[in-house]
């Protein structure tokens, strides 16, 4: 069969290229000029070579903030996903029960990050915070603004509390996806309620936590906003992770190559993990 | 009045500036390497490449490779890029000089990555 061939959808496409040119491959390549260069501003750049990126690969500042990042993420996954799947499975799956169980999950997620760290900062405050006073009133010495472990504890309930909805709903599309006649066949076997979640549901949900874990990585990997308003990164640099130091640098110090060098070698590990995740994912869908 | 306190040296900082026919803001602003620039163009050409090769031979060429992924020439593609972006940090990081040893194993790993994943 002869089809006609008609190119004329590109013109269609054509916002969409400019969009993506001024928003993402223009400022991208800037950061690539960028990090092989000396600037103190004015426009006036020096050639530096890979200067900028034998130094950030050798820094003990970007270690540490890399390391502090990852051993975030890492607990943020370990908490959310179990406690995602569990929320989801002990939600009702019929009834009045389940729009006002959407309804409060969807909340937190509707709030915006600032607001969300404006709000645990006064919620945590050691002297007027209702969590901060709580705290301190039942014995503990709880005081986020000094102490890193409670700086950290406070970070993490926050980004619990604010994205564990995500993986709840994600996970509960997943459940409510399974037919009955597997938990018929099931029942009849004499199935547990662990084998049931072990062999049917966990299996059945597992594209949708594939996503929820794609996609609470990257938000934790580049979590910014929230970290930046409750702690700033202090006290000292406990809580200073990898998009902190970054705008610190760039933005504080004015380093601009060094943080164009830096921000590069972030945006390769995203990269690297977000392939390896799509590359999980689209492994059984028989793409090709 | 802040035009005024644009500068493109230091010795100009105060001067008024006068613009010529190609020195227009978003240019300066980028600061463009020849070095950059070839790594961009580099970047595409193998764009350009594979339009043409699609071209000549639609499909993609799918196929199972040694990772057991199934890969795709743009894939493959992608795999060599990030790939290389990685041995050059590897060996900045490592070994630090001869850079261009890493940019010989990244063609072989090029090579490697086209034949057989």
């Amino acid at each position: 069969m002869n089809k006609t061939l008609n190119q004329k959808a590109w013109l269609f496409v054509i916002p969409v290229f400019v969009l993506v040119a001024f928003n993402a491959a223009i400022p991208l390549m800037t950061v690539v000029n960028y990090s092989f260069q000396e600037t103190f501003g004015s426009n006036v750049f020096a050639w530096e070579g890979t200067r900028w990126f034998k130094e950030i690969l050798h820094s003990e500042r970007f270690h540490a903030s890399l390391g502090r990042q990852v051993i975030f993420t890492f607990i943020i996954l370990l908490i959310q996903l179990p406690l995602g799947i569990g929320i989801a499975l002990s939600m009702p799956k019929k009834g009045w029960g389940v729009p006002v169980c959407l309804i409060l999950m969807s909340m937190p997620l509707l709030i915006p990050w600032n607001v969300v760290g404006a709000m645990w900062n006064i919620f945590a405050l050691p002297e007027i915070g209702f969590l901060g006073n709580s705290l301190n009133s039942i014995g503990f010495d709880y005081n986020f603004t000094q102490q890193s472990g409670d700086a950290w504890f406070t970070t993490i309930l926050m980004d619990v509390w604010h994205w564990t909805s995500l993986v709840v709903l994600l996970s509960y599309a997943g459940l409510n996806s399974i037919q009955p006649a597997y938990y018929q066949a099931a029942e009849i076997d004499g199935a547990s309620r662990w084998d049931i979640f072990r062999y049917i549901e966990l299996p059945k949900m597992k594209k949708v936590l594939t996503l929820a874990i794609l996609l609470r990585f990257m938000d934790s990997f580049m979590i910014y906003t929230e970290p930046f308003v409750l702690t700033g990164g202090g006290p000292g640099n406990a809580t200073n992770f990898l998009s902190l130091d970054l705008v610190k640098m760039a933005l504080g110090q004015f380093d601009l190559g060094p943080a164009a060098a830096m921000s590069l070698i972030y945006f390769l590990i995203v990269l690297l993990i977000c392939w390896i995740f799509y590359t999980i994912m689209m492994k059984d869908e028989g793409r090709t | 009045m802040f035009t005024k306190l644009h500068a493109a040296t230091w010795g100009e900082v105060g001067k008024a500036k006068e613009k010529g026919l190609f020195d227009f803001d978003l240019f300066s602003w980028m600061a463009w390497t020849w070095q950059t620039a070839t790594f961009f163009i580099f970047i595409a050409l193998c764009i350009i490449v594979m339009l043409i090769w699609e071209k000549k031979a639609p499909g993609g060429s799918p196929r199972k490779g040694i990772l057991g992924l199934d890969t795709t020439r743009g894939d493959r593609l992608f795999v060599s890029l990030l790939g290389s972006a990685f041995i050059h940090l590897a060996w900045l990081g490592l070994v630090g000089s001869l850079l261009w040893i890493a940019s010989i194993i990244c063609v072989a790993y090029f090579i490697v990555v086209f034949k057989y994943v």
